[in-house]
């Protein structure tokens, strides 16, 4: 295997244009850190960004942040932390799930577009890219948007180029939104509800004025592996129902009280504060109970969005059918689901159901012989799978970036 | 008219009678207009400065009307402009001789209200502020509210993207939307996404917000509602320079305050508004920033309290709170209405809609003085400034000789200038016929190449609203073209491993 380690821009032009002549497709890495999501890719050639990691701007009174794509996302979010700052959609750290190291760098946040529980009230991490400057698999180098928040000059282009996954350009530069980090969090949580109880619970709680930014629910299997953090929360084997309320100090700690009578139907909530809270959020965010260090390791993990309110319906029927594990997150909206080990994954059952129920499911950890024959990302309908494969071939007509990677069969 | 539009097709014009037949076969009764006079209504959008009567204006009440009509013209080489309510500030929906103006003004229902997933689904030609209206019952409403919002429509609304004075904490229509039906000029009927906070494979709801009407014609919308928060007070702040209330903008963001609305006004605007709508506006001031707080009442009391001390800080002469909600209602009233205002001082006014970095605010309003001294052309500025979105309303009189050619050009400056401080030519009015020319200030060929291939995708004959946003048309297939090297190029010579 060929590893090209550009160092510039001009470097990825050029690699991109030789690549081009020589109809020879390029796969794309930064620190490799999600190279196990997705087709195994028709290439030898690998294209490696990880050099171009200048931190080219940081600008925290207005709200933004310049980077090269290769920049360690580990580096940025401590310069962001320390100007009290943050990526509000809150990018999930693939590593645990995965089992990988790196915890990857912000082109692969970007292009992998994974974004954690704030996702609800925050957006994603296409309502967080602001500008990029990309080189497309003409071998071209473009910029689309802008470093200013609103702007509509042109096509936003920016919103194709966020979860991606490395098809359409190679980002060599991008502009994020930054936002305050909040002064406080307060999480309250709900004990032994069943899945339908807790969908119904997180639904009142956003739908009450009390701007919740987190809900999940973990049923009381997600505690099979001990998570580091939670103390005795996750040491009573009950489900857990967790809703978070952040801003400054005393209008979390109010809303928290507004929203415990709200859900005094559902049973009496206890509140936990911030360090807590805050590790209770990023074992939702990761995924953790299902890690590839921990019991259900072995098993593949789909990544399921549907409609909020639907969440539990097609959960519930999935686990029945399968014997599998779920975490929800976005008040219903994020099935994380780890199935029993079988060479399909379940895939058949879980495609089925998820489509019945208007969603989407993507097999985002499975052994690379099950990739083989199962569709990771969800087919599509006829008609947009072939508008999306256009607007894939205007950016990339030669097929020459991550060829293979989103869907099974591309030949090499 | 000072811009060219695309060269009539003399040949699709001979076929007019036919094609107006063509029409009424798929619409029928009122749906196909066809007398002068009844198309003057559609003549120009909400940039009067361009009129052009369509060649014949038709409104389906169906999608599969809408298809039929475009795939209609498809097949027969016709151009298509899809128009809303016709509000667009930089001419999106200004007809073409030889176009078919496609109106979804009869698309006004509300599909469905459904406030388990937080989702309403609507016909595109329903207004925003009716959505809005129309979950107000259950505390709900939909965020982005354009100043147009009791006339604009939702449907272009999505093809501006278009913004409004809370997008600094709600997000603009981008952040708001969820799912489309979508008819492209094919005739083809696409749904893309639903109820879901994702959609699948690449986001082609991302990409069509904002497209201006260029990529397919929308005939359904799923939106995202939120619960109102549950208070809103406002603080109405004079600073004896324009400087002290930039710096005052900017230390409120950096002590991670993000207000409702963060607004200001020059003392021409403050002026203009207050002699038209009384609300009580300081008039020895040289900039008055309204800033709202909105969420909780603990927390917005404690806002308040916060953004008052940093005002004080930045040099305040005046600041007033809200106590009640006629009184912040007043704050903005004058405010909300400084575009009419402005329009009883002055014959005529353009606005202009560039956006800068915040910090870049002073640079620019005194670049504008200058501009305003050279052009001999009055200028009255209101700003988002919580998201550096200027809105110089440049004034002239459309009977003096010339007048409108020095206001265009001093707009055009403006809009350079804020590319140069780092900013980009429109923030939420769209590029339209208005800044298309301005194009090339912000992009290369080569940028505007890619984002015309894109085009392509959906449109690859060019048929949808040609002559908008791109000051050069090229043909798909050229675009299309790849220059490849002549003899395989080797891989350069960087680190390998």
């Amino acid at each position: 295997m060929d590893t090209l380690k550009v160092r510039d821009a001009k470097d990825v032009e050029e690699v991109v244009r030789a690549a081009i002549a020589n109809e020879q497709p390029l796969e794309i890495i930064g620190h490799g850190s999600k190279r196990a999501i997705g087709h195994a890719m028709a290439t030898n050639a690998v294209l490696d960004v990880s050099a171009l990691n200048a931190i080219t701007a940081y600008e925290p009174n207005e709200l933004i942040v310049t980077l090269q794509a290769g920049a360690p996302l580990a580096d940025v979010l401590s310069l962001i932390d320390a100007k009290n700052q943050q990526f509000a959609f809150e990018p999930m750290n693939t590593a645990p799930l995965l089992g990988t190291p790196a915890l990857g760098t912000i082109g692969g946040m970007i292009a992998a577009g994974l974004a954690g529980p704030r996702r609800i009230k925050a957006g994603g991490a296409r309502d967080h890219l602001l500008g990029a400057q990309a080189v497309s698999g003409f071998g071209d180098s473009f910029k689309t948007g802008g470093k200013v928040v609103k702007n509509v000059t042109g096509y936003d282009l920016c919103k194709l180029l966020a979860g991606s996954w490395g098809t359409l350009s190679i980002m060599t530069e991008v502009t994020l939104k930054v936002m305050p980090k909040p002064e406080a969090e307060r999480t309250l949580f709900l004990r032994g509800l069943d899945d339908a109880a807790a969908n119904k619970a997180m639904t009142a709680a956003l739908g009450s004025p009390f701007d919740v930014s987190g809900a999940a629910h973990l049923p009381t299997s997600a505690f099979r592996t001990k998570i580091e953090g939670l103390g005795d929360i996750a040491g009573q084997s009950e489900a857990l129902t967790v809703l978070r309320l952040e801003g400054i100090t005393a209008s979390a700690a109010h809303r928290a009280g507004s929203l415990r009578e709200l859900l005094a139907p559902f049973g009496t909530a206890t509140l936990v504060e911030d360090t807590v809270s805050a590790a209770l959020w990023t074992t939702i965010r990761d995924v953790l109970p299902f890690a590839a260090d921990g019991a259900l390791g072995a098993w593949p993990v789909w990544r399921i969005v549907c409609p909020p309110a639907s969440g539990a319906a097609l959960g519930t029927l999935l686990a029945r059918e399968t014997g599998g594990e779920l975490i929800y997150d976005w008040g219903g909206g994020l099935i994380w689901a780890a199935l029993p080990p079988k060479p399909d994954a379940h895939a058949a059952a879980v495609r089925e159901r998820t489509n019945a129920a208007g969603g989407h499911a993507t097999l985002i950890r499975a052994a690379e012989d099950i990739r083989r024959t199962v569709d990771v990302f969800h087919p599509q309908a006829p008609g947009l799978a072939a508008l999306s494969e256009r607007v894939r071939a205007s950016f990339d007509p030669k097929t020459i970036l991550n060829r293979g990677r989103l869907s099974r069969g591309v030949a090499a | 008219m000072a811009i060219m539009m695309p060269a009539s097709d003399q040949a699709v014009l001979a076929r007019r009678a036919e094609i107006v037949a063509a029409l009424r076969a798929i619409v029928p009764g009122e749906g196909v207009i066809d007398t002068p006079a009844e198309m003057r209504a559609y003549e120009s959008d909400g940039l009067t400065a361009y009129r052009q009567p369509p060649m014949v204006v038709v409104l389906p009440d169906t999608t599969e009307q809408v298809s039929l009509v475009l795939k209609y013209c498809a097949g027969q080489g016709i151009k298509v402009v899809p128009r809303g309510s016709g509000t667009s500030l930089s001419g999106g929906a200004l007809p073409l001789e030889d176009g078919v103006l496609l109106g979804l003004g009869k698309f006004k229902r509300i599909r469905e209200i459904d406030f388990d997933n937080r989702a309403v689904v609507t016909e595109p030609g329903v207004t925003n502020l009716a959505i809005s209206q129309a979950v107000a019952h259950a505390g709900f409403y939909y965020a982005p509210d354009p100043s147009s919002q009791i006339a604009c429509s939702i449907g272009g609304n999505v093809a501006e993207n278009s913004g409004g004075v809370h997008c600094l904490k709600y997000g603009m229509t981008t952040n708001n939307v969820l799912g489309c039906e979508i008819v492209l000029m094919s005739g083809e009927i696409l749904r893309i996404g639903g109820k879901s906070a994702e959609n699948s494979g690449y986001d082609l709801m991302g990409v069509i917000t904002g497209s201006e009407g260029l990529l397919g014609v929308i005939t359904e919308i799923t939106v995202r509602i939120l619960q109102k928060p549950e208070t809103a007070r406002a603080l109405m702040v004079g600073f004896a320079q324009v400087e002290a209330a930039g710096e005052c903008v900017a230390r409120i963001i950096g002590a991670g305050i993000i207000p409702g609305g963060m607004e200001m006004m020059d003392k021409p605007a403050i002026h203009a508004a207050e002699a038209f709508v009384h609300a009580g506006y300081p008039l020895d001031v040289e900039a008055l920033l309204i800033i709202e707080l909105d969420g909780p009442k603990i927390e917005v009391d404690e806002l308040i309290t916060r953004v008052e001390t940093i005002a004080n800080a930045c040099g305040s002469t005046t600041c007033q709170i809200s106590t009640s909600e006629a009184e912040r209602n007043l704050f903005w009233a004058g405010r909300k209405a400084a575009f009419p205002a402005v329009g009883r001082i002055s014959p005529d006014y353009l606005c202009m809609d560039g956006t800068i970095p915040r910090g870049a605010l002073p640079k620019a309003l005194a670049r504008i003085r200058e501009l305003s001294e050279k052009y001999q052309l009055g200028c009255a500025n209101v700003f988002h400034a919580g998201d550096g979105n200027l809105h110089p309303l440049i004034l002239y009189d459309a009977n003096k000789p010339g007048e409108i050619e020095r206001a265009e050009a001093f707009g055009a400056d403006i809009l350079r200038a804020c590319v140069e401080f780092g900013g980009v030519l429109t923030g939420e009015h769209g590029v339209g016929i208005e800044k298309r020319d301005l194009m090339p200030e912000m992009f290369s060929e080569i940028d505007l190449n890619q984002q015309q291939r894109l085009k392509c995708a959906f449109d690859a004959q060019g048929l949808l609203n040609p002559g908008k946003v791109f000051p050069t048309l090229h043909r798909c297939a050229e675009l299309g073209r790849m220059h490849v090297h002549a003899g395989k190029l080797a891989f350069p010579d960087i680190p390998r491993f």
